[in-house]
């Protein structure tokens, strides 16, 4: 299957600074892709790469079999970018936006209208067509972002940090809407730093940190490889100190930390059965209250993956 | 006493706003070089005046004293010229650069007063062009070692351009802080600037405006009453200029002699000093009573009048209007047009601009009836009669002599006086005012006749007075062009310049970068819809001419061969439209490309309204020094033809601003050949640079675009 989106070793500068390194990535149709990673991590010089802006310093970059920078003209219409910023027109209304924009990817007459009839039903602004785009709130301008990205029907949707600021009820309406475009089979990329949000929302992932990718595959196997032992967490009706003593001398267990009001303990890797915890703990006399295996999610992967750098 | 002290001491010498501002000035690369070219341009002209002030071996005390003072007026202008150009550019800023770089809130979070804030902003923002004033004392001093320039005059000469600064400062400071400063209000504070000093100057033209004409010759004009309100009036007064000069103020009337009027009549360049400075204080002062109390305010004093004036309503939905297939062409003119404001001040600009042409056509039209008048048809040669017609009785019917004394007096072009020129009664044509009428009965003459016959021994005739001469009417109409020219240059500047500057703020031009668009469209889109928004405007000019080229055509066609005299040339009809385009194109594409390299709407703004009103200024003073050189003759109008304003001259009223090219009737068909030739050439050659301009725009589009991307 051929990639939507195909960068190698790509590598942007400005100046001595060096924005993206030897950035090497595929996603394919229908993916899903959630681009994470620190401020100045590069994701948005990535975005910006894709969307035809950027020029990168050298490397590839391919969109549906079109190189970036070379045949931007072909790409263009196969895109829609919705920046970290919505760009708004003065004394314009939502469907005068839509059809300004419908009318720069070429789509006129009745067909126009129609079209933005329909993104304005999708996105849920129908009754604000009349509405001054500056005066729309902030979610309300990104789902008319979206709307504007829909009009011409692209492959590939380029979404960069669009649940910033929003309170939870628009970032929730986002989410859905999202999932419906995932649903018509669109290709998304979508950057955030709400994480559990991109867990929910994407099937891959690729970490980002002072322009090198750290990761990229499906967040399953991210937070496989971000899992570094079996960690349990343990509490006890009273000694929780000397429990916590107690488990320490066990060979099967590197350490153990208390923390939080529960004993966090580490199991030796390798070691698969951790049944031996509760006897030994039952055995000694004290009382078990709770004992669960840590769940490692993409936010505990990132923490664990990234070192927290910024250029 | 030391709380005093500190707080005077914060407020002006160690204010941190103030003291920001002057140290990074000074380390500016920009302003250096600007300081650089602003002094060489100054070491230029005296080098270049004295150099051309002819023999260097042997010349007089007095011819030096004669090169220095004359020396001294054009450094005093150029100067002068310079503050007012600069002046704006520097403070407009202050309208909106706080709010664009969100200090402004922070500043007002701070415990700094709002004296200092108020002061240091306005005096951060003039301190460059104070610099610039500083660093050219050395070199007016020069101007002194020759004499023949009074100490007081070189003063009053600083006074006037530090003074201008100062108003204009304090002007954009009170816009700011009142909040009815938007980026768009950048280009109404330029537009005003630009008319008060292009009105009032041409104003001052005009007789009305000058009480103290000397009577025994009219060119001495002397100051009038917009001199001391002007600052180049102003400085005119400071030079000695015999027809310039003030009335001391002992020969004022008594009843002009009263406090201050005596004072701005006798002494205008003081009074303009001290008027701008009290008028500066006027404007700062409330602004730094309400600093905070209008920073508190949510609405903004524009909005509140626009509702008032029921011009905006507020609302915050509107009926969508049909987009058309290019979006971007679509997008500048219609938005651009629609907004509210700018559909009234657009709409009262076109039909002002008509009203007032058919005003002065009517006025041009209207005959002031005299007591008595002769008409073609009056004089019988055969009977040697003369039928004299009276406004309020019955015609006469005199006779005349073969040395009956007719005299005709002619107005001079420029109105300077009467010539008079005696002539016979059958050389007389179409209707004529009898000024003067000395007649003679036959008895007194000792003549024999049969009966009483009054003889007439001698007449005065003249052109029927109407209510706007023809020398006034064409002097209104290229005043009236040349201000709605340079309102139209300013629109179309501000409009361009903004173009894409408002895109990259508003974050909307990587949106559409994003789409096919090209660039190639996206500029072609952009010039086209300037052109729209630009071309009703252009057309009010060119109307006003129409009309008085209609009026006159009739006026021809109805003249059944008496005398009939243009007022204005039909073929500046031919050449005003495509001057006028191709102008406002150059400005747009010199706007567009400011705009494409600057990151701001303010820095565009600024930077192509200063090259546009620059390059009018410079092209402007080498056009009418050409066509009113003695030696250049018809080359002088080649040259000229360059120049659009000094076009605009030659075509509407050549008889005052080439006075020696157009005095010599005998030449008057080959100067207009020349003048139409060479305007179409000169629209032919901005349209050759327009084309390049363009043409590079396209080419660099995406790299500009490109780098400036972060």
């Amino acid at each position: 299957m051929t990639p939507v989106v195909k960068t190698v070793n790509l590598t942007k500068r400005y100046g001595t600074l060096v924005a993206l390194s030897n950035l090497n990535l595929e996603i394919l149709p229908g993916d899903c892709f959630g681009f994470i990673g620190p401020n100045g991590a590069g994701k948005t010089t990535t975005m910006k790469i894709l969307a035809t802006l950027l020029q990168p310093t050298w490397g590839e970059a391919r969109i549906c079999d079109y190189v970036v920078g070379y045949q931007s003209r072909q790409i263009r219409p196969l895109i829609g970018y919705v920046p970290d910023y919505f760009g708004a027109y003065e004394d314009m209304v939502v469907q005068e936006y839509l059809e300004f924009f419908a009318a720069a990817y070429n789509i006129n007459g009745s067909n126009r209208v129609k079209l933005v009839g329909d993104v304005l039903e999708l996105t849920d602004l129908a009754y604000k067509r009349d509405a001054f785009v500056d005066g729309l709130s902030r979610g309300m301008k990104q789902r008319l972002s979206i709307a504007r990205v829909l009009l011409h029907d692209p492959k590939l949707l380029l979404l960069d940090e669009p649940a910033g600021n929003l309170d939870p009820r628009a970032r929730i309406e986002l989410r859905e809407l999202l999932k419906t475009l995932r649903g018509m089979g669109k290709t998304i990329i979508i950057s955030s730093h709400i994480l559990p949000e991109l867990q929910d929302l994407c099937n891959t992932v690729g970490i980002i940190e002072r322009g090198e990718l750290i990761y990229s595959g499906p967040w399953t196997d991210i937070v496989k490889k971000a899992k570094t032992g079996t960690i349990l967490h343990v509490t006890v009706a009273d000694q929780q100190v000397q429990a916590g003593a107690l488990l320490a001398q066990d060979p099967s267990i590197e350490s153990v930390n208390s923390s939080n009001g529960f004993l966090e303990i580490l199991i030796k890797p390798g070691v698969e059965d951790y049944s031996f915890v509760p006897a030994r703990l039952i055995q000694a006399g004290y009382r078990l209250t709770m004992m669960r295996e840590e769940e490692v999610n993409l936010e505990t992967a990132f923490m664990r993956l990234t070192k927290g750098l910024v250029q | 006493m030391l709380g005093i002290t500190d707080y005077l001491w914060r407020l002006l010498p160690g204010n941190p706003i103030l003291l920001r501002v002057v140290e990074a000035g000074g380390k500016r690369r920009r302003d250096l070089l600007i300081r650089c070219g602003y002094l060489g341009l100054l070491v230029f002209i005296v080098l270049f005046s004295l150099l051309s002030s002819g023999d260097q071996t042997g010349q007089s005390l007095s011819k030096l004293a004669a090169t220095s003072a004359s020396l001294f007026q054009r450094l005093s202008f150029l100067q002068l010229a310079l503050v007012a150009l600069l002046s704006p550019i520097f403070t407009a800023g202050a309208i909106t650069q706080e709010k664009d770089n969100q200090t402004y809130d922070i500043l007002l979070a701070t415990p700094l007063t709002n004296g200092q804030i108020v002061l240091g902003s306005l005096l951060s923002r003039i301190f460059f062009v104070a610099a610039l004033l500083i660093s050219g004392v050395p070199i007016f001093s020069i101007t002194q070692v020759f004499g023949g320039v009074a100490i007081r005059s070189i003063v009053l000469s600083f006074l006037i351009a530090a003074a201008t600064a100062f108003v204009t400062g304090a002007l954009a400071m009170a816009i700011a802080v009142f909040k009815v400063g938007t980026r768009r209000t950048i280009f109404s504070f330029y537009l005003f600037i630009v008319l008060y000093l292009v009105g009032i100057y041409l104003l001052d033209q005009l007789d009305y405006f000058h009480p103290f004409i000397d009577s025994k010759d009219i060119s001495h004009r002397g100051t009038g009453w917009l001199t001391g309100i002007h600052p180049f009036l102003a400085l005119r007064s400071v030079f000695n200029d015999k027809t310039y000069l003030p009335p001391s103020f002992g020969d004022l009337p008594e009843n002009l002699k009263w406090w201050p009027l005596g004072f701005y009549l006798s002494s205008p360049a003081s009074f303009y000093v001290s008027f701008m400075f009290f008028l500066s204080f006027v404007l700062v002062a409330p602004s730094i009573v309400l600093l905070r109390k209008l920073a508190q305010s949510t609405g903004t004093v524009k909005t509140w009048i626009l509702q008032k004036l029921r011009i905006s309503k507020g609302n915050s939905t509107r009926k969508p209007r049909g987009v058309w297939n290019n979006p971007i062409a679509w997008r500048e003119a219609k938005t651009k047009a629609s907004a509210a404001r700018a559909s009234v001040t657009r709409y009262g600009f076109m039909t002002g601009g008509i009203i007032g042409a058919i005003i002065l056509v009517v006025l041009h039209a209207t005959e002031i009836a005299p007591a008595q008048y002769i008409s073609s048809g009056s004089y019988d040669a055969k009977a040697n009669t003369l039928i004299v017609y009276g406004s309020s009785k019955p015609p006469v019917v005199y006779n005349v002599r073969p040395e009956t004394k007719v005299v005709y007096a002619k107005d001079r072009p420029d109105k300077t006086g009467v010539d008079n020129v005696e002539t016979s009664l059958g050389s007389l044509t179409g209707r004529l005012a009898v000024e003067t009428l000395v007649t003679a009965t036959n008895d007194a003459l000792g003549l024999r006749a049969v009966g009483k016959r009054t003889f007439i021994s001698g007449i005065t005739v003249r052109n029927i007075s109407r209510r706007l001469d023809t020398l006034d009417a064409r002097q209104w109409l290229l005043g009236a062009v040349v201000l709605e020219f340079s309102v139209i240059l300013l629109i179309v500047t501000n409009a361009a310049a903004s173009a894409v500057t408002r895109e990259k703020e508003d974050g909307t031009l990587d949106l559409l970068l994003t789409t096919p668009i090209t660039s190639r469209y996206y500029i072609w889109g952009k010039l086209n819809g300037l052109v729209g928004f630009v071309l009703p405007l252009v057309a009010v000019p060119v109307i006003s001419v129409l009309i008085f080229v209609i009026v006159d055509i009739f006026r021809m066609l109805s003249s059944h061969g008496d005398a009939f005299a243009w007022v204005v040339f039909p073929e500046a009809i031919l050449v005003m439209p495509g001057t006028l385009v191709i102008v406002a194109a150059f400005a747009s594409i010199l706007g567009m490309q400011m705009s494409l390299r600057c990151r701001t709407t303010v820095m565009a703004v600024m930077s192509s309204i200063g090259i546009v009103v620059g390059a009018c200024f410079g092209l402007g003073f080498c056009g009418f020094n050409a066509v009113s050189s003695h030696q250049l003759e018809a080359m002088g109008l080649v040259f000229g033809s360059f120049s659009p304003f000094t076009l605009m001259t030659v075509l509407l009223n050549p008889w005052k601003y080439a006075t020696d090219i157009y005095a010599d009737g005998a030449n008057e068909l080959r100067n207009r050949v020349v003048v139409f030739a060479f305007g179409w050439g000169a629209v032919a050659a901005y349209a050759g640079i327009v084309w390049a301009m363009y043409k590079s725009m396209v080419k660099n589009f995406d790299m500009t675009i490109r780098k400036q991307s972060r």
